[in-house]
C-alpha cells in the first residue's frame, strides 16, 4: 500500500513558530509544505523551514551510544551507556555531594523533555545546577521585564503587528534574518500604514524598508533610551494618565533622563540629535507603539539595564497592557521560552517558582518525592569554567554545543578537556560532544511528540513524523530511562501527553494547556491557569503581573571592552538568514550549505581600504583571547569602526575571539562588543 | 458538510476501489488542511476530506508517481490544478496512462479570491460541482496599466521585501528542474540578504514560467512579503498566447512552445532579431 501523509508540526529553527507540513512517503521524509491559515506562518516559510527536513537523514547522524575508551569512541549498547552513566553519577554524587554534577537543558528540545531533564537533576540527582543557552541569549529580559513587569516574556504577539501596532521601534534586532516571518509581519502593518523605525549598528534587510533607520554605536542603548525619553518628557508625549495609575518611581526615572539630552546622547551613539528627536517623537506620537528587540540589547554586560529601559520608555508612553504595544522580546530559539518555563534554569522550577520559598521546595518534594536545596545552582557559563576547575565533576549535557556558542572558545575548550565525566546526548556529534566520554544518540523534531513555546508564549504542538532513526532515542525517554537505572521513581511516563499532565498539575502558567485543546484550538498562551481558561495573547492589561509597573533610574555604562590601538575595531557576532546557530543541522542542510558554506567578517568599505585589503579575499582577525582566519564582504550596510561575524562556523568560531565578561545579574556574556584588529591574510 | 463536499465524497468513494489511492486534502488538527493519499482499506478517513484552502496538489502527485511509477491513482484537482497535470505531464513529468482526474469546479467567492479566469476543469471526465465564468484580475490590469517608470517603482519596493525564502520556486509544480537558475552564482549571488540585485531573481523565475505558469497562484500564496508575483507571469501568458497561440494547460496534444523544435531557416523567416 502506498502511504502518503503531511504531518503538521512546529519549525525547529528560531522562536516564531511557524507551523509545517513534514511530507511523508511510505515512512520516508521527502519535503516540508508551509501550512495555510495557521496563525503565525499564514502559509509561509523561511529557507530554513522549507529546509526543516534536510538534516534529519543526513549520514552523520548518532544511531549508537558511544562510549570513550583509550581515547576512541568505541560503539555500545544502551544498557551498557546508562549503567556507566548511573555509576558514574551516583559515585561522584556520594563522594562530592549533589552540586559537583551539573545539567544543560536545550532549547531545541520539547517542553516535556526539559521538564523531565530538570527533574532528573533536582529529584534523582538534587542539585539546582541546570541551566541551558537562554543564558546566552535572553537571561537579561527574564530578569529584566520580570523587575519591571513582574513577568519575563515577551508582552504582545506576533499577529497583533499586522492588525494594531501602529509604530515599530526594532532596536538591536536584525528581525528579517533571525524571526523572518515575524519580520514580514511587519511589513504586514507597515502596508497598513504603521511606521517602522530601525536602529541597528548594520543596516539590516528590514532597515532598508524602514522609514527610519540610524546607524550606531554597539554598546550605546542605554543612552538612546534615555534621550528618547528626555526628549518625550521635555515635548509632554509621555502618558501622564498610564504613568500615574500604573506605574512607580517616575520622578526618579526623569531626573536622571534629564542629564541625557539629544546633543549630549548623540556624541555618545552616533545618531544626530535630531534623529533622536524625531525617532521619540514618531514612538510617542503613534500609539500603539511596539518596542522589538533581541540579542543587540540583551547580549552586553548591560544587558538587563538595556531591557529595563526598553521597559521604562514603553510605559512611559502607556505602551502596556494593550494589543498592538509592548516589550517584544523575540526569542532566539524555536522552545527557549518553553525551556525557561519548564523550570530549566538555576533558579527556579517550572514556571517560574523560586528555588529559594521554602513552600515551592515543600510542593515538589511531596510531588517528587525528593528534591534539591533552597540554594540557587550555576548558570551555563559558571558550570563549563567550574567543570575545567573540577568543581563541577560530572557534566551532562542535552542537545547543546557550547563549544561554538560559548564565548571565548579557548577558555571552553580547556574546561571540556579537564571536564572529568561528560556524557552529550545529541543528534549529531557536536564539536562539544567530541569531548564527551559518553555520547547518547538522541531523536529530532521530526521523529517527537511534544510541544514547543514560541517567542509569544504559544504552546504548540510538535508531531511524530517518522521513527527515530537506527537505536536513536527520543530525549525523554533516555533521561527517564537512566532516572530508572538509577532506582529514581516518577519517570514512569508513557508518552509526552502525561508528562504534559504532570506539567499541568505543578505549573500554575500551563495548568490549562493540555493536548486535547491543543489539538482543537491549535495554541495557547500562557499563562493559562485552567481548562476553562482562554490563555493570554498580551499581558498585563489592566494590572502588572507585580502590580504597579517599576521605573528603573538608568545610568549609561561603556561595555566592558573598549577598542584601542592594538584593536580598533568593534566585533559584534550574531546569526545568518541561511544558518542556525551552531550549524550542526544547517550546515549538514544542502540548500542552506551552498548559500553560505564559509564564515566571513563583514567591514565596511572604508575600512576594508584602511587594514589596506587590496583585493584579499581572506583576512586574520584577533582579539585578546585569540584569532580566526576568514572570508570578507566588504559593505556599505555597516557602521565603520564595526566589524560582524556570524557565529556559525566552528572552522573559523566568531566565539574565539568574544569576550565573556558578563552582566553582573543576570550573567549573559557580551557578545555584542569585544575589540578586535583585523588584517589581510596572506 | 456543504453539498460539494458530500458529492465530492461520494464521487471519491466510487473510484476508490478501483485505485491504488485517490489524492484529495484531508482536514488536519484544528482545520489546517494538506494532500493525503485516501485509500480503499481505510475509507472511513474520508471524515476528514477537505476542499479548502487549496494545496499544490499537482507536485504531490509527481512525488507519489515517481516512487511508484506504476501505481494507479486518482487525483482531485480544480481548474488550475488540471492545467498544471497537463504541462506536467506534456514536460515529462509523468504519464497520465494510469491517473483519474476528478475535477472539482471552484465557486464564485473561491475564483474570486484568485482573480482567477479558468475556474473549471474541461478534461476531467468526472465532475464535481457546476462550472463558473472566470472573474476579472484587476490587480493584473492595474500594474498593466501603469507607466513603465511607475512599474519600475512597484516592483523595486515589492522586489526589496524579498526575504529569498525560494517558496515561489518550491510551491510551484511548474519548477521541476533538477538545477535551478535561482540557486546559481551566475544568475543571482548566493547567500545574501537583502539580495544585492532582487530584480534578477524573481525576472528570472519570471523568464522560467513563461509558457509554463497555469495560474494557481500557489507561489503568492506562500510569499511571506505578499509580493504580487503572478501578475508577471499573467502578462507574460497574454504576451504567449498572442505570439504562439498557447493558453497553459488547456490542450493535452498542442506542444508548448519552448519545446518546439525548429525547422532550418524557420527562425530566420520570422524576421525576428538574431
Amino acid at each position: 500500500m502506498i502511504e502518503y501523509e503531511n504531518i503538521l508540526t512546529t519549525c525547529p529553527y528560531c522562536g516564531t513558530g511557524c507551523a509545517l507540513h513534514l511530507q511523508v512517503l511510505d515512512g520516508k521524509l521527502v519535503g516540508v509544505l508551509p501550512a495555510k491559515n495557521h496563525i503565525v506562518s499564514q502559509g509561509g516559510l523561511c529557507i530554513k523551514g522549507w529546509n526543516a527536513h534536510a538534516f534529519v537523514n543526513h549520514p552523520d547522524r548518532l544511531k549508537k551510544p558511544l562510549i570513550r575508551k583509550n581515547g576512541k569512541f568505541e560503539e555500545a549498547t544502551w544498557d551498557e551507556a546508562l549503567t556507566l552513566i548511573a555509576e558514574k553519577l551516583s559515585q561522584v554524587k556520594m563522594e562530592s555531594g549533589p552540586d559537583s554534577i551539573a545539567f544543560l537543558a536545550s532549547a531545541k528540545c520539547t517542553n516535556e523533555e526539559n521538564y523531565v531533564l530538570q527533574k532528573f537533576a533536582r529529584a534523582v540527582i538534587g542539585t539546582n545546577n541546570v541551566d541551558h543557552c537562554a543564558r546566552l541569549c535572553h537571561a537579561s529580559t527574564v530578569v529584566g521585564l520580570a523587575a519591571a513587569f513582574g513577568s519575563g516574556a515577551m508582552t504582545n504577539t506576533v499577529p497583533e503587528f499586522e492588525t494594531d501596532t501602529n509604530c515599530f521601534l526594532v532596536i538591536g534586532s536584525n528581525t528579517t534574518e533571525n524571526h523572518p516571518l515575524i519580520a514580514t509581519r511587519v511589513l504586514k502593518g507597515q502596508k497598513r500604514g504603521a511606521k517602522v523605525i530601525v536602529l541597528d549598528p548594520r543596516q539590516t534587510p528590514i532597515a532598508h524598508w524602514a522609514d527610519k533607520y540610524y546607524e550606531f554605536r554597539p554598546g550605546s542603548d542605554v543612552a538612546i533610551f534615555n534621550a528618547l525619553m528626555n526628549v518625550i518628557i521635555s515635548e509632554g508625549l509621555e502618558d501622564k494618565a498610564f504613568i500615574a495609575e500604573r506605574t512607580e518611581d517616575f520622578e526618579a526615572l526623569k531626573k536622571v533622563v534629564a542629564e541625557y539630552t539629544p546633543e549630549r546622547v548623540s556624541e555618545i551613539c552616533g545618531i544626530p540629535a535630531d534623529g533622536l528627536r524625531e525617532v521619540a517623537r514618531m514612538y510617542a506620537q503613534n500609539k500603539p507603539s511596539a518596542i522589538l528587540y533581541s540579542m543587540g540589547i540583551t547580549q552586553h554586560t548591560t544587558g538587563v539595564d538595556n531591557v529595563k529601559s526598553a521597559a521604562n520608555l514603553a510605559m512611559l508612553c502607556g505602551n502596556l497592557g494593550i494589543a498592538g504595544g509592548g516589550v517584544n522580546a523575540l526569542r532566539g530559539q524555536n522552545n527557549v521560552q518553553g525551556s525557561c518555563d519548564m523550570g530549566a534554569l538555576p533558579n527556579v522550577y517550572p514556571g517560574y517558582q523560586a528555588v529559594t520559598i521554602p513552600e515551592v521546595q515543600q510542593k515538589f518534594q511531596q510531588a517528587w518525592g525528593s528534591t534539591s536545596s533552597l540554594n540557587v545552582g550555576l548558570t551555563v557559563t559558571e558550570i563549563v569554567h567550574a567543570a575545567g576547575e573540577g568543581n563541577i565533576r560530572a557534566l551532562y549535557i542535552m542537545a547543546e554545543n557550547p563549544m561554538v556558542s560559548d564565548p571565548d572558545l579557548n577558555h571552553v575548550r580547556q574546561c571540556l578537556e579537564n571536564t572529568e565525566f561528560l556524557v552529550v546526548q545529541d543528534i549529531f556529534l557536536t564539536e562539544t560532544a567530541q569531548f564527551a566520554h559518553v555520547v547518547l544518540p538522541g531523536a529530532s523534531f521530526a521523529e517527537k511528540d511534544g510541544t514547543f513555546t514560541n517567542t509569544e508564549r504559544r504552546v504548540q504542538r510538535v508531531r511524530k513524523a517518522i521513527e527515530p532513526l537506527g537505536d536513536a532515542k527520543l530525549d525523554w525517554v533516555i533521561v527517564c530511562e537512566l532516572a530508572k537505572k538509577m532506582g529514581a521513581q516518577g519517570f514512569d511516563f508513557d508518552s509526552p501527553k502525561a508528562i504534559m499532565q504532570e506539567v499541568n498539575k505543578l505549573t500554575p502558567s500551563y495548568a490549562g494547556i493540555t493536548y486535547e485543546r491543543l489539538e482543537e484550538l491549535g495554541s495557547l498562551h500562557w499563562p493559562c491557569p485552567s481548562e476553562e481558561h482562554p490563555g493570554t495573547p498580551y499581558l498585563h492589561k489592566g494590572k502588572f503581573s507585580r502590580g504597579l509597573g517599576k521605573f528603573f533610574a538608568i545610568e549609561f555604562k561603556e561595555p566592558d571592552e573598549l577598542p584601542n590601538e592594538n584593536y580598533p575595531y568593534i566585533l559584534t557576532t550574531g546569526r545568518l538568514m541561511f544558518h542556525f546557530h551552531t550549524g550542526s543541522m544547517t550546515r549538514r542542510s544542502e540548500k542552506l550549505h551552498s548559500e553560505v558554506p564559509e564564515a566571513y567578517v563583514e567591514i565596511n568599505v572604508d575600512d576594508a581600504k584602511k587594514i589596506g585589503l587590496n583585493g584579499h579575499k581572506r583576512v586574520r582577525v584577533s582579539s585578546k583571547r585569540g584569532e580566526i582566519e576568514l572570508g570578507v564582504r566588504v559593505t556599505d550596510d555597516i557602521k565603520r569602526g564595526v566589524v560582524f561575524i556570524p557565529f556559525h562556523f566552528a572552522e573559523a568560531a566568531a566565539n574565539v575571539l568574544t569576550n565573556a565578561a558578563l552582566d553582573p545579574v543576570a550573567k549573559i556574556p557580551e557578545y555584542k562588543v569585544c575589540a578586535v584588529k583585523v588584517e589581510p591574510a596572506a | 458538510m456543504s453539498e460539494r463536499l458530500t458529492s465530492l465524497r461520494e464521487t471519491i468513494e466510487k473510484v476508490l476501489p478501483d485505485v491504488d489511492g485517490v489524492l484529495a486534502l484531508r482536514q488536519g488538527p484544528h482545520g489546517i488542511v494538506s494532500p493525503y493519499l485516501f485509500h480503499k482499506e481505510r475509507p472511513g478517513e474520508l471524515d476528514k476530506l477537505a476542499l479548502w484552502p487549496k494545496e499544490p496538489l499537482p507536485d504531490t502527485l509527481k512525488i507519489i508517481l515517481r516512487a511508484h511509477p506504476e501505481a494507479k491513482l486518482a487525483i482531485v484537482c480544480r481548474g488550475c490544478e488540471e492545467r498544471g497535470i497537463v504541462e506536467m505531464y506534456k514536460h515529462a513529468q509523468f504519464s497520465l496512462d494510469n491517473v483519474i482526474l476528478i475535477g472539482l469546479q471552484c465557486e464564485q467567492e473561491e475564483a474570486e479570491f484568485c482573480r482567477c479566469a479558468k475556474p473549471f476543469t474541461v478534461h476531467a471526465k468526472t465532475v464535481v460541482g457546476q462550472p463558473i465564468q472566470g472573474v476579472a484580475d484587476p490587480l493584473t490590469d492595474k500594474i498593466a496599466a501603469m507607466s513603465l517608470e511607475e512599474k519600475r517603482e512597484f516592483w523595486k519596493q515589492e522586489f526589496e521585501h524579498c526575504i529569498k525564502c525560494y517558496g515561489c520556486r518550491n510551491i510551484c509544480p511548474q519548477c521541476f528542474c533538477n538545477i535551478c537558475a535561482l540557486e546559481d552564482e551566475k544568475w543571482v549571488q548566493t547567500g545574501r540578504l537583502p539580495m544585492p540585485n532582487p530584480s534578477m531573481y524573481h525576472l528570472v523565475r519570471a523568464m522560467h514560467m513563461t509558457a509554463k505558469c497555469v495560474a494557481c497562484r500557489e507561489c503568492e500564496e506562500t510569499c511571506p512579503a505578499d509580493i504580487p508575483m503572478a501578475v508577471h507571469f499573467r502578462l507574460i501568458a497574454r504576451d504567449v498566447k498572442e505570439m504562439f497561440n498557447y493558453e497553459t494547460g488547456a490542450s493535452l496534444q498542442q506542444k508548448p512552445p519552448q519545446l518546439l523544435v525548429l525547422e532550418e531557416g524557420e527562425y530566420e523567416r520570422t524576421g525576428l532579431p538574431h
